[in-house]
């Protein structure tokens, strides 16, 4: 056998690996940094349709804000249309409340002159 | 020239409201010659809604509430006028004749030769019956028409509200029959 054959056979020989080299190598696996994503993958992200849940959500808002808004402004109408109506009818009922003392005042007087 | 025009129309409006009260519209062109007009018309669905404002807290209120849960409308309107003679008997008449030939009920008429001031009160019993008030003086105007089921007690429970006086009404028709034998 020649020397160089005994070398190569020392250099070749099967080492078992340290003991902590899986543990190395889980470290590094971890450790590794995050790639940047692509301008294309940016693209597809913004292009990406929405998920159903804010679809549904952008949807109940759509319908609500105006029935709410609707409720509310109907509400104030007829607040202010009852409010002018009590004003009204007291009106009137002061009217015909004043019309009617002097109607009464006519008749008790007519009826005092009577007496006399 | 001052023009006080209170209008309230319901909704439901006209033919159904004036139909059930008295007829008002031929004194709308009286509005034009008036210095002052007052024009209230509370029908129907506006008449419940003004009633529902009203304060049940409020002694006052709370009668008036009570008193229109069983009325139809209220219709008042009041001329005044700068100069004498510029609404005519016939204007008064057409509204009298209404309630003559609808059968109501005069409980009292005045006629007063001094300040030549008219004053009648009809009465009308039953669910389309109410109250009609005709003041007539050389200056003003008024007719007041309530309709609806306005019995006497609910007149005299009218009385001390908002200056509303109470009317012994019994006395006052032995009253109106004896002028009117005179």
């Amino acid at each position: 056998m020649s020397y160089l054959e005994d070398d190569l056979k020392q250099a070749l020989r099967r080492t078992d690996p340290s003991e902590d080299f899986t543990e190395r190598v889980l470290a590094r696996l971890n450790g590794a940094p995050v790639s940047e994503p692509s301008w294309w993958e940016r693209i597809r992200i913004l292009i990406e349709p929405p998920r159903v849940q804010w679809v549904a959500l952008s949807l109940m808002a759509s319908i609500l804000i105006p029935a709410v808004s609707f409720h509310y402004h109907e509400q104030q109408r007829m607040q202010a249309q009852g409010e002018k109506a009590k004003e009204q009818l007291l009106f009137a009922v002061r009217i015909a409340g004043n019309k009617l003392h002097r109607v009464q005042q006519k008749v008790l007087e007519t009826s005092r002159t009577d007496t006399l | 020239m001052k023009i006080l025009r209170i209008t309230v129309l319901c909704m439901a409006a006209g033919a159904a409201g004036y139909g059930q009260g008295l007829d008002l519209k031929n004194l709308d062109r009286l509005s034009e010659k008036a210095s002052d007009t007052t024009e209230v018309t509370l029908d129907g669905a506006l008449l419940k809604l003004a009633a529902k404002f009203l304060s049940a807290d409020d002694p006052d209120q709370a009668k008036i509430k009570k008193l229109v849960a069983e009325l139809k409308g209220i219709y008042v309107r009041v001329f005044e006028f700068d100069h004498e003679g510029v609404y005519g008997e016939s204007d008064v008449t057409a509204i009298r004749k209404q309630v003559q030939s609808q059968g109501w009920s005069r409980i009292i008429g005045i006629r007063s030769k001094k300040d030549t001031e008219n004053a009648e009160i009809y009465l009308k019993e039953g669910r389309d019956g109410g109250l009609a008030i005709i003041c007539a003086n050389p200056k003003e105007l008024t007719v007041v028409n309530i309709v609806g089921k306005i019995s006497l007690d609910e007149l005299s429970d009218l009385g001390g509200n908002l200056g509303v006086p109470k009317i012994d009404v019994e006395k006052q028709k032995s009253f109106t029959n004896k002028k009117e034998d005179d």
